[in-house]
């Protein structure tokens, strides 16, 4: 039982750190991301190539997953961002298929279908962390970093621009700001975050495999922060740990799985639009931000 | 040679209902700028809603098929009057709005999985199943159906754009919504038409490509995202863009099979999508991209 | 309180801008200039073309014709932040206040936050981060006392009455103290007596060493504010000069109120 537990409390600081992550960009920027799952799976499959083929350790993949994210990211940012927000959602829509079809058709380089097993443990200074409760402490330890890097981005003149731009992008342009280049930049730091994540799943499942990176994840994800409250940032982790529940409750009505994953779908979709229809803000999001 | 003229007209066949999704969607987005994601499950449901006339309600093909393209006109307008209009009443920001709608496409395309399981299901399309021969080039009556509807519903479109009062009213909204206003235009309805015009052109492509390889729920997700990125290509705003982006699109892809594995296909479209917007974003017809009212 | 047009160079010279919207000449052949320290009005009737040319300037349009020069640099084709880091900044008729962030947080996007801005330096360097960040709430409160909205500076934007939004619309481009401010009707839609508090406000700009250029639909207004007046009618300028010449020529009054 107390393994099942460690188990979910690191599932939960995972998507923690994809839901804050995204959120910098739904939540604080006002701009949709469909490719998050894309990058979950560039930084799971980044790390794990790193520690399969070159030897690096789980400290170095996450790093190289970060920079390989943030790439990806604004090599589809700069050509939409350019132009409108709608591009964005269009091009990250593409980046996720196209990611998709390189994790299922690279089979050289990814093993396609399947997967990628034997991935190693992180191993700090000689010590393996392999242990339930120990994983639950690494990414914990992820999660509140994740928590703090994004907390000091949004409470802060960055921050106070990211809300300017969300609200009126004409009139931050009028008062100075490069709206282009800032959306830009969260969308890479988003992705570098995002990354990490996937570099943390990888690490900890020691096996890794396309299915876990299409686009109903990408809705779960986005699920996760709109549920959440996009407006204060543990918002997401409430949907993270609420959203983990879900199927683990939809386990004890002893639905047969072949119909309990498009369930979840459709209470996913469900709560997308009731919380649009009924409270955009979230759980725990309010109407307006608190003055800073 | 004939390879090529094969996948030539293959492309051809795909791009015709390519180009029946990126009419309508291109129609609802150009018109509203509602991002209406959730065009993939009106999509999908025609071709469930053809099905059910046919199988349960035991009625001839045809008919099966006006009354699906007539019922998924229907659901276009509801899912404006349901969900769009209140979030537009309450002053919803886009995104909120394409949340919503991306919430309704996995909503509605996992209802379809659970109630009718993901599996294809065959409908009965009887004389149309036989092949077709044109020189070289092997087809199904069906394909050629399928390539009539969309020179059909692109004619049939355009000539409702310019002649008629309903279309021109569309025409009104789509170029200038506070001039629309001002002369009178109901905009409420107006968009409530372009989502019913919108859907039923569209509704065609579902039910054709169930009829040809048979009814599932998730495809509807990869055509909208097609006909967004033919839309944007042949230029927001504008039909024959549309129409001209969806084949270019179609042919692409087709082509590329030719020295691309098939599986690539998706990298190939996005590709050219991303070259597209960085030199020309404005596609090819579509209008120059103007600042918001300042 | 008049100034004739002084000996000094103008600060921003339009010259020959055009811009069309479809078949309409929204702006044509435009040509004027404004003298720094100075209010200029931009008048016109309705449709002439006023708001489009501070769009032009601004950035937020591009020109088909023509050159906007601003202190040796052209104006013409560079993005609405970049003419705004040059030194030219506008509010909108329709305001475009961030409704939902504070009356101080509104102001503080005014001010020069370059390191709180910076991604890097909010990590690399926190110290100079919050230090600028004291010295900008310092500046955004001074300009709120200048304004008279020091007291409503943790309201939120949207809770503010209609004249104290304009009045915030003002403060918020004055605190980024560009020298050049471009006003887009701020009386509009005011009553008697909140009129009679913006208009010292807006002569104040001027002392405090501001260019101001701005749209305005009261004659009365303009001819007690502004030291010189362009005319605008269908994209032309018709008229430039003192604001009495203008105001009283009945040619243009006919065009005026005619139009």
């Amino acid at each position: 039982m107390t393994a099942y537990l460690a188990h979910f409390l690191v599932m939960v600081a995972i998507y923690s750190i994809l839901a804050l992550s995204l959120n910098l960009l739904i939540g604080f920027s006002g701009i949709f991301s469909l490719a998050h799952a894309a990058i979950y799976g560039i930084g799971a499959y980044a790390s794990a190539l790193a520690a399969l083929k070159l030897g690096v350790g789980f400290w170095g993949g996450m790093a190289i997953a970060a920079a390989v994210g943030a790439l990806a990211s604004a090599l589809v940012a700069i050509p939409s961002l350019r132009v409108a927000g709608d591009y964005y959602v269009v091009a990250s829509f593409g980046l996720q298929v196209v990611m998709l079809a390189v994790f299922m058709n690279w089979t050289d380089l990814t093993n396609g279908h399947a997967g990628l097993p034997g991935i190693p443990r992180p191993n700090l200074l000689g010590w393996s962390i392999d242990q339930p409760f120990e994983y639950v402490f690494l990414a914990g330890f992820f999660a509140l970093l994740t928590w703090a890097i994004c907390r000091r981005l949004t409470d802060s003149a960055f921050g106070r621009v990211l809300q300017a731009i969300r609200d009126d992008e004409i009139a931050a342009q009028a008062m100075g700001k490069n709206v282009v280049l800032v959306k830009i930049v969260v969308a890479c730091i988003s992705s570098a975050l995002g990354a990490t994540a996937g570099s943390l799943y990888a690490h900890y499942i020691t096996y890794i495999n396309p299915s876990s990176f299409a686009l109903h994840e990408s809705i779960f994800i986005a699920t996760l922060v709109i549920l959440g409250g996009s407006e204060r940032l543990t918002g997401p982790v409430i949907g993270a740990f609420v959203l983990l529940a879900i199927p683990e409750a939809l386990k004890f009505l002893a639905i047969p799985d072949a119909v309990a994953a498009p369930m979840r779908q459709i209470i996913y979709g469900a709560l997308l639009v009731l919380f649009m229809l009924v409270r955009p803000e979230g759980i725990l999001g309010r109407a307006r931000a608190r003055p800073r | 040679m004939d390879l090529l003229l094969q996948l030539a007209a293959t492309g051809l066949v795909v791009g015709s209902l390519y180009a029946l999704c990126a009419l309508g969607w291109g129609l609802i987005y150009g018109t509203t700028l509602h991002f209406h994601v959730a065009h993939g499950a009106v999509f999908t449901l025609a071709a469930y809603y053809a099905y059910v006339a046919q199988k349960l309600l035991a009625l001839p093909l045809v008919v099966a098929i006006a009354v699906a393209i007539i019922a998924a006109a229907l659901s276009g307008i509801l899912i404006d009057l349901l969900v769009y209009q209140p979030l537009e009443r309450r002053g919803a920001l886009r995104t909120t709005l394409f949340i919503a709608s991306l919430g309704l496409l996995t909503l509605i395309e996992n209802l379809l999985a659970v109630v009718f399981t993901p599996d294809p299901l065959r409908m009965d399309i009887g004389w149309l199943s036989g092949p077709v021969q044109l020189g070289p080039v092997f087809l199904t009556r069906l394909h050629l159906v399928s390539v009539a509807t969309a020179a059909a519903g692109y004619f049939a479109l355009m000539a409702f754009l310019k002649h008629t009062r309903w279309g021109q009213a569309i025409r009104a909204v789509s170029s200038s919504p506070d001039m629309a206003r001002t002369v009178g235009i109901d905009l409420r309805r107006a968009h409530l038409l372009t989502y019913a015009v919108g859907s039923a052109i569209t509704a065609p492509a579902g039910i054709l490509i169930a009829m040809d390889v048979g009814v599932e729920p998730y495809r509807g997700t990869t055509f909208v995202l097609l006909a967004s990125v033919a839309v944007i290509m042949g230029g927001i705003g504008s039909i024959p863009g549309a129409m001209l982006g969806a084949l270019f699109l179609a042919l692409l892809e087709n082509l590329g099979v030719w020295k691309i594995p098939s599986e690539w296909q998706s990298t190939i479209s996005f590709g050219v999508f991303l070259v597209f917007i960085v030199l020309r974003p404005r596609g090819i017809f579509g209008r120059k991209i103007q600042s918001a009212e300042i | 309180m008049t100034a004739g047009a002084t000996a000094a160079a103008p600060i921003m010279a339009l010259q020959g801008v055009a811009r069309s919207f479809g078949g309409i000449r929204a702006v044509d052949d435009c040509s004027f200039e404004v003298q720094p320290g100075l209010i200029t009005g931009l008048i016109g009737p309705n449709g002439a073309g006023k708001t489009t040319v501070f769009n032009l300037i601004t950035g937020f349009l591009s020109a088909e014709h023509g050159s906007i020069q601003f202190q040796g640099r052209e104006l013409l084709g560079l993005p609405p932040h970049e003419v705004e880091r040059l030194g030219v900044v506008r509010t909108f008729q329709h305001l475009r206040l961030w409704g939902k962030m504070t009356v101080l947080e509104n102001v503080l996007l005014g001010c020069r936050t370059p390191a709180g801005e910076s991604v890097l330096s909010l990590f690399l360097r926190p110290g100079a981060v919050r230090a600028e960040e004291a010295r900008a709430h310092s500046r955004a409160m001074e300009v709120l006392e200048i304004f008279g909205l020091a007291a409503r500076a943790r309201e939120f934007a949207e809770d503010l009455a209609y004249p104290e939004q304009k009045l915030l619309s003002m403060a918020r481009i004055f605190a980024t103290d560009a020298p050049v401010l471009l006003l887009d009707e701020p009386t509009s839609g005011l009553d008697g007596e909140s009129l009679q508090r913006i208009m010292p406000i807006v002569r104040r700009l001027v002392d405090h060493g501001k260019t101001v250029l701005l749209i305005e639909h009261n004659m009365d207004l303009i001819s007690e504010l502004a030291d010189q007046v362009v005319f605008l009618h269908q994209g032309r300028v018709l008229a430039a000069g003192g604001p009495a010449k203008i105001t009283r020529d009945p040619a243009l009054t006919e065009i005026y109120f005619g139009a």
